[in-house]
């Protein structure tokens, strides 16, 4: 960890590899031919030494070990300096000597960067390539040359004007050093920043019918494996039903499968997709996994978590695209710039919404210069995840260290935002929108702010009446003037802020005020209003209340006309701009930018105009030219029908990223994708008619499997998964019968773990409202997607199913098993609820106790039950019922109020206040285990099972 | 998906023939502690701490009241205060003044360890010599919820791991029956949330899991009340019948036994995690030791107990948050109020581990997220006495675990505005905090989103100033 030199506690482990490694690679390379192990018998000639020196060696000794070793000579790491040959070859606190010059197997340098002795870079991000030790070993072998400064700049010119020097050049805008614009790339790592070659271009592997089989069994049959077979239908269509719908197939639509599939299998699929495609409920399956990537939430996060009351518009916006399949590319420019493209339609208003997605507040306690940069910040790097699947992040403080993306590529992106402006704007509703329940939800919300607002002004009343008392007692009655003078007043005497208000009186009045404004907010839900971007000058308004400049405002109109300047931040500070830069578009894809106003000399520039420059990047990112687009898109759409993409981090094809394992495939779907004119239920029908989505999970040979594909790459077997958050969610709620079908609309707030609901907590001056529960069944057993989601408080049963946070862009889902898991699923309060509707449901669907366990296992498990499990079930059954007739559940208690207890800032003291919980007054509650009979009980206790089940978790 | 549960498909053959055995007992058997996501691990170096106690002062408690006196403070009392600083924000802009501290101190210990005189049972010599306060923070950010993240997590705007899923992450957990990183608040979350103790882009397994102050200690540890335990036990013997015949049917698919053991553990859980949080359990004397019978310094009190049986019992890391430290104004009665609630437990804590030999591998950790400035701003015309947020210059203390005893390192300026002396970012503190703990902040990396990610962010240094 110190960045002095440290022993390794098991030196030479990793040695016998590298060196081996390192030998690999020489072979392959058509350089001078230098034997690591035996170098001193060839050495390359000086001159090469030389070159190696300045092109390769220096550049890397710069940026990796210069911090420690040379930069300040008071406070060399290990007494070691590096930077000139003398004080290399003096070596440093050890007293070994750093190099042996035309021994690369001797010296500390060599085994410090070959991790052996020492471990040098120190960090794992930092550590160098097989190949870049190859060229410090090329380099002392030659006899570690330094040659000076006139002749390294020499060679490296030379270098940098040639082609020839192995590796690849991308074109850039240019990095902050030569040496960066000028370094050369391993064709491998900048894969996706290369041009998709064109259909024609791409050879399809002869052998099968569905170029998607031949691609992967080519690759299948290299590893001489055999694929999988086909998976039954029953699998199938539980299969396709969860992946384009996230919710169980019924048993009669088994049935009807099953059947149809008997006759003609690929017909049956194929009407199958079909149908599954027009149901309105793949929109909301297929919009989660956008609400993922893009990170939707219902609120801002931070300290206040302040509402953003209208954000369900963007997210019913998604589900709509996704139903009506809008093209990709018209997807994508909407969401970038549907402002600037019809600024009069509330749909494009509503789509930019993807621009305020992140968290982000801005409050008095925030610098205005840093919180802007933080919201552009977020953006870009949303921008370059999101559609580019590239981590811009990297790119802020300095060059990006493995991909083709200066810095200046970052600032000149951040720069085409910078006159992107937050405002919730004007949008009247469409036809389209589900207004259902407003009435009763504005209700709900001008109650609770009338209860604020009163709780507030009688305290209010109280202090201004002590304070006319204290101007009385004080001989001064006329100088009484209302609060909000006196706050300014200075160098008057006057009475205390908070005058005749106790301690706890004080604390009490912040919870109301901030009651006040968080109700006040929650109350623009109800209006037709977006929270949407304008292009403009910075306001640096707070995020309390964002708004378009208002015309009567002069200062106002005047800030928002004024062109924000930019420039590349010097370590990322925004309080240290340096060179200033003008928009543009990432350089190194050498696409460039389409659109009037771009400068000639410069076809990566965006229009600098203050309007426009969304549109133009927008339509940049669209271009079918975009090789990250499109692979992007094509990626993810794998990626959520097998479980892994074909590259396997879908936000970052950078170097850093996995590598795709078939990247003709990936190239070949993109240009398939852009044929099929950008659509995405083509690219369903066109993956899932594929045998390799149809194949079984369990393979013939799994030994064989396991030992040529053991990470599963090849997908010569179908990967199992388990059901996300929201399908365990849903899927219950489907079960029982209590799902509803309504689309849209305002959040739903379903019930939660009262605990967690109810539980205190902190936001700034208060603490946040409880979580309440919508007040019918049909208002909060929606479908989760329509979950109020706040990101300070994540519904526990979603979040213990890896139900990603909202702060981070999710790219792929976890499921990893933890044992709170199981306290959710067998003692919470929702389960319970639910084993019990789903008992209830099957009393009503089947007669006997035998009959109903059997249709409750096929429904929840897609399967039939065979008889000796029934057996255990019903005997099971018959123990639970004796048992539940002596134990008898409470009745629920649903709260009407709740007292909350706070430490007033101030005084430190205590206080308590109450909170109203106005849904409970006339709460519609589900079906409770007190209103059944102990044969229900007993019944719902094997459905709470069946519900437990790893045949119902999975999906195969 | 779950790389560290070894593939066991052998069991599914044992399976068939078992007959009755009960599962599990077959489970049981099997499982060693070596093997899971939480069984403990070798750190990188030998360490010097196996556990920690973190005790977070939530709100920013104030340096210059606490643990580092100014008295140059008295001669500018309600002086004007002028800040010239671009960075401005509505922390540091209108009328200012500044503030001397309305506290006496006491020099504590033979290491005469200033400390607020409210700290009556902290500066017992043998606690006070224990310390190591530490005076060189600095901090980034003057927002509560953007600081709290930063010193939990080591990044201001949240979403990684906290430092303690770290933590459980490169040790493990000593004790597979109890969470390994346990987070315990006052009954109001602090600003941020779970993202204070989120697992981040790590694995869930290693997930502050919150014990709570009232309730249930864990949420839906026990099933409702007309459920009891051996209809649990009747229940979960069904459902790995179930599971059983499914497992038959799926003999490839490696999850399902990982899920099904998650079931015997928890069902063990629910046993155990009731047994080491009841304190009833403990002598009365420890009880009033830790302030129990005492209204005020009970819930703290309480939270230290626990902590103290729960790195006895093998927990890796436990976090307690302690609110209100926000003194804006009056914060004469504020702080007094707030050390009084911590001020015997932590006391006890100490002196417990130390009695038990626990303290020498139990590193105490006391911060808060910033520091507090020397000055005020004039709050709605009133030159009320408090201080505002300073990301400057703060303190914390250590105790225990490979730190120095009775000390002080590093300084903050005359007026305690900023730290001048052995000055480090957070970074480095976290970077520290693992020394101790035997984990190499480098080497304990994370590949995630193109990088291999650290607690540090970008690497740090550790402050040798304070290593024993």
């Amino acid at each position: 960890m110190e960045r002095t030199l440290s022993a390794r506690s098991n030196p030479g482990f990793l040695r016998p590899f590298i060196l081996l490694a390192a030998v690999a690679l020489m072979a392959t390379v058509a350089a001078p031919s230098v034997r690591a192990d035996d170098a001193s018998t060839d050495p390359p000639a000086e001159a090469d030494g030389n070159r190696i020196f300045a092109v390769h060696v220096l550049p890397l000794m710069k940026q990796k070990c210069f911090a420690c070793h040379g930069n300040t000579p008071d406070d060399l790491k290990g007494e070691l300096d590096l930077t000139s040959r003398e004080a290399l070859l003096e070596g440093g606190e050890s007293g070994e000597p750093t190099v042996v010059p035309g021994k690369p197997d001797a010296g500390l340098l060599l085994s410090a960067i070959r991790w052996e002795d020492y471990e040098m870079p120190p960090k794992e991000n930092d550590r160098l390539t097989d190949e870049q030790i190859e060229w410090f070993e090329k380099w002392v072998a030659a006899g570690a040359p330094w040659p000076n400064a006139e002749t390294i700049a020499r060679l490296q010119q030379q270098a940098w004007a040639s082609d020839t020097s192995g590796g690849m050049v991308v074109r850039t805008s240019g990095g902050l050093s030569d040496e960066w614009t000028h370094r050369r790339y391993d064709p491998t790592d900048v894969w996706a920043f290369l041009p998709v070659p064109s259909q024609e271009e791409i050879a399809v592997p002869e052998g099968a019918d569905h170029p998607i089989d031949a691609f992967l069994n080519a690759r299948i049959a290299e590893a001489g494996l055999e694929p999988a077979g086909t998976a039954d239908p029953v699998t199938l269509i539980r299969r396709a039903t969860y992946d384009l719908i996230g919710l169980p197939p019924t048993p009669e639509e088994t049935d009807a499968f099953v059947a149809a599939w008997q006759q003609d299998a690929d017909r049956a699929w194929l009407e199958l997709i079909d149908r599954l495609l027009a149901s309105p409920h793949y929109g909301e399956r297929w919009a989660q996994h956008w609400l993922d990537v893009v990170r939707y939430a219902d609120t801002s996060g931070f300290s206040n978590d302040w509402e953003r009351s209208n954000a369900w518009r963007y997210r019913d916006y998604v589900i709509r695209s996704f139903n009506a399949d809008k093209p990709y590319n018209r997807f994508i420019m909407e969401q970038v710039a549907g402002d600037e493209l019809d600024p009069d339609d509330p749909e494009m208003l509503v789509a930019v919404g993807f621009l305020r997605m992140g968290p982000w507040e801005h409050t008095p306690m925030n610098p205005n210069k840093e919180s802007r940069q933080q919201y552009l910040d977020d953006v870009v790097n949303g921008i370059g995840q999101t559609f580019l699947s590239t981590a811009m992040r990297c790119a802020k403080c300095h060059d990006h260290k493995f991909d083709p993306l200066p810095t200046r590529d970052y600032y000149r992106l951040y720069a085409a935002l910078a006159t992107t402006q937050l405002a919730e704007r004007p949008a009247p509703f469409l036809p389209e929108e589900n207004r259902n329940g407003f009435d009763e939800g504005r209700q709900h919300v001008e109650r609770l702010l009338a209860f604020a607002k009163s709780e507030q002004d009688k305290l209010y009343a109280k202090r201004e009446a002590a304070a006319k008392k204290w101007y009385a007692d004080h001989g001064r009655p006329d100088d009484y003037v209302p609060y909000e003078v006196r706050l300014k007043q200075r160098n008057v005497e006057k009475p205390p802020r908070f005058v005749g208000l106790s301690t706890e009186e004080q604390g009490t009045l912040k919870v109301r005020e901030q009651d006040v404004r968080i109700w006040t907010r929650r109350l623009e839900r109800f209006q037709p209003l977006a929270q949407s971007v304008y292009y403009g000058g910075d306001l640096y308004q707070k995020s309390i209340r964002l708004r378009m400049p208002d015309p009567n405002k002069g200062w106002e109109m005047k800030k928002a006309q004024a062109m924000p300047e930019t420039a590349i931040y010097a370590g990322g500070s925004v309080f240290a701009p340096a060179e200033p830069v003008t928009p543009g578009v990432l350089s190194g894809l050498g696409i460039p930018v389409s659109t009037e106003g771009a400068s000639a000399g410069d076809p990566y520039a965006l229009p600098q105009t203050m309007e426009g420059r969304r549109l133009a990047l927008a339509r940049w990112i669209a271009d079918e030219k975009n090789p990250l687009t499109t692979r992007s898109i094509a990626n993810r759409i794998w990626h959520y029908h097998f479980g892994r993409g074909i590259a396997a981090n879908p936000n970052n094809f950078g170097a850093t990223g996995k590598k795709p394992t078939h990247p003709e495939l990936l190239d070949w779907l993109a240009n398939e994708f852009v044929a099929r004119g950008w659509s995405i239920k083509q690219m369903h029908r066109l993956i899932m008619t594929s045998q390799a989505y149809r194949r079984s999970t369990a393979h013939p040979d799994p030994d064989a499997l396991a030992e040529k594909d053991p990470t599963q790459d090849l997908l010569a077997a179908f990967r199992p998964r388990r059901l996300t958050a929201e399908e365990l969610r849903d899927s219950m709620l489907f079960l029982t019968g209590e799902l509803q079908s309504e689309m849209g609309g305002l959040p739903a707030r379903p019930e939660m773990n009262m605990e967690v609901a109810l539980a205190p907590r902190m936001i700034q001056f208060s603490l946040a409202p409880a979580w309440q529960p919508s007040r019918t069944p049909a208002r909060r057993n929606r479908r989760s997607i329509y979950a109020y989601r706040v990101r300070g408080l994540p519904d526990p049963l979603m979040n213990v199913f890896n139900q990603p946070g909202s702060d981070e862009s999710c790219e792929m889902r976890d499921a990893p098993s933890v044992t709170p898991q199981v306290f959710t699923l067998m003692n919470s309060d929702v389960i319970t609820k639910r084993s019990v509707a789903m008992a209830v449901r099957l009393e009503e669907e089947a007669e006997s106790p035998a009959e109903q366990i059997a249709r409750g296992y096929r429904l929840i498990t897609g399967k039939p039950l065979d008889a000796s499990l029934q057996q255990t079930l019903v005997t099971h059954y018959e123990k639970m019922t004796g048992y539940h007739r002596e134990h008898t559940p409470e009745r629920p208690v649903y709260p009407t109020k709740v007292t909350r207890s706070l430490v007033e800032e101030f005084s430190g003291d205590p206080f308590e206040y109450e909170e109203m919980l106005d849904m409970y007054e006339d709460y519609v509650p589900d079906v409770h285990a007190s209103d059944v009979s102990p044969e229900t009980r007993a019944l719902a206790d094997v459905c709470l099972l069946l519900l437990n089940s790893n045949a119902f978790m999975y999906v195969y | 998906m779950t790389q560290s549960i070894p593939r066991r498909n052998f069991l599914y053959g044992l399976g068939a023939s078992l007959g009755s055995l009960a599962f599990s007992d077959l489970l049981s058997a099997e499982q060693k502690p070596s093997q899971g996501p939480l069984a403990p691990k070798q750190p990188h170096h030998p360490a010097k701490a196996k556990a920690v106690i973190m005790l977070f002062m939530e709100g920013g408690p104030s340096h210059i009241d606490t643990f580092d006196p100014k008295p140059t403070l008295d001669d500018l009392h309600l002086k004007e205060f002028v800040n010239k600083d671009d960075k401005i924000s509505g922390m540091t802009n209108g009328g200012r003044f500044y503030v001397r501290s309305p506290f006496k101190f006491r020099q504590a210990g033979n290491a005469g360890i200033p400390m607020n005189e409210h700290f009556v049972h902290m500066s017992d010599p043998d606690v006070a010599d224990e310390l190591c306060v530490y005076r060189g923070c600095q901090a980034e950010s003057v927002n509560h919820p953007t600081a709290l993240y930063h010193m939990n997590t080591g990044n201001k705007f949240g979403g990684d791991p906290a430092i303690g899923s770290w933590v459980t992450y490169g040790l493990g957990s000593e004790n597979q029956n109890l969470p390994g990183y346990v987070v315990m608040t006052e009954l109001a979350a602090p600003q941020g949330g779970s993202g204070n103790w989120s697992n981040g882009f790590l694995p869930a397994y290693y997930q502050g899991t919150r014990l709570r102050a009232e309730g249930s200690p864990i949420l839906d540890l026990k099933p409702p009340a007309w459920k009891t335990r051996e209809h649990q036990r009747a229940n979960l013997d069904v459902l790995q019948e179930i599971n059983r015949q499914h497992l038959a049917e799926h003999p490839q698919h490696d999850d399902l036994l990982a899920r099904m053991e998650n079931y015997e553990l928890a069902f063990r859980m629910q046993m155990q995690v009731p047994e080491i949080i009841d304190l009833k359990n403990e002598p009365q004397h420890v009880q009033e030791m830790y302030g129990l019978d005492d209204k005020e310094t009970a819930p703290f009190g309480r939270q230290c107990l626990m902590a103290r049986r729960l790195v006895e019992q093998g927990v890796r890391f436990v976090q307690i948050f302690s609110g209100g430290w926000d003194s804006h104004d009056f914060i004469e009665r504020a702080h007094q109020k707030r050390i009084y609630s911590v001020d015997k437990p932590i006391a006890a804590l100490i002196k417990d581990l130390k009695a038990r030999g626990m303290l020498d591998e139990t590193l105490v950790v006391w911060t808060g997220e910033f520091g507090r400035t020397p000055d005020n701003n004039v709050r709605g015309g009133d030159a009320a006495i408090g201080r505002d947020h300073n990301a400057d210059a703060m303190n914390m203390f250590f105790a225990g675990g490979g730190v120095k005893r009775g000390t002080i390192v590093g300084a903050t300026d005359e007026i305690g505005a900023k730290a001048v002396e052995v000055v480090h970012p957070i970074r480095d503190v976290h970077v520290s905090l693992l020394h101790l703990l035997g984990l190499d902040d480098n080497k304990l990396t994370y590949f995630h989103g193109g990088r291999f990610k650290q607690l540090s962010q970008f690497g740090g240094e550790i402050i040798p100033e304070i290593m024993a």
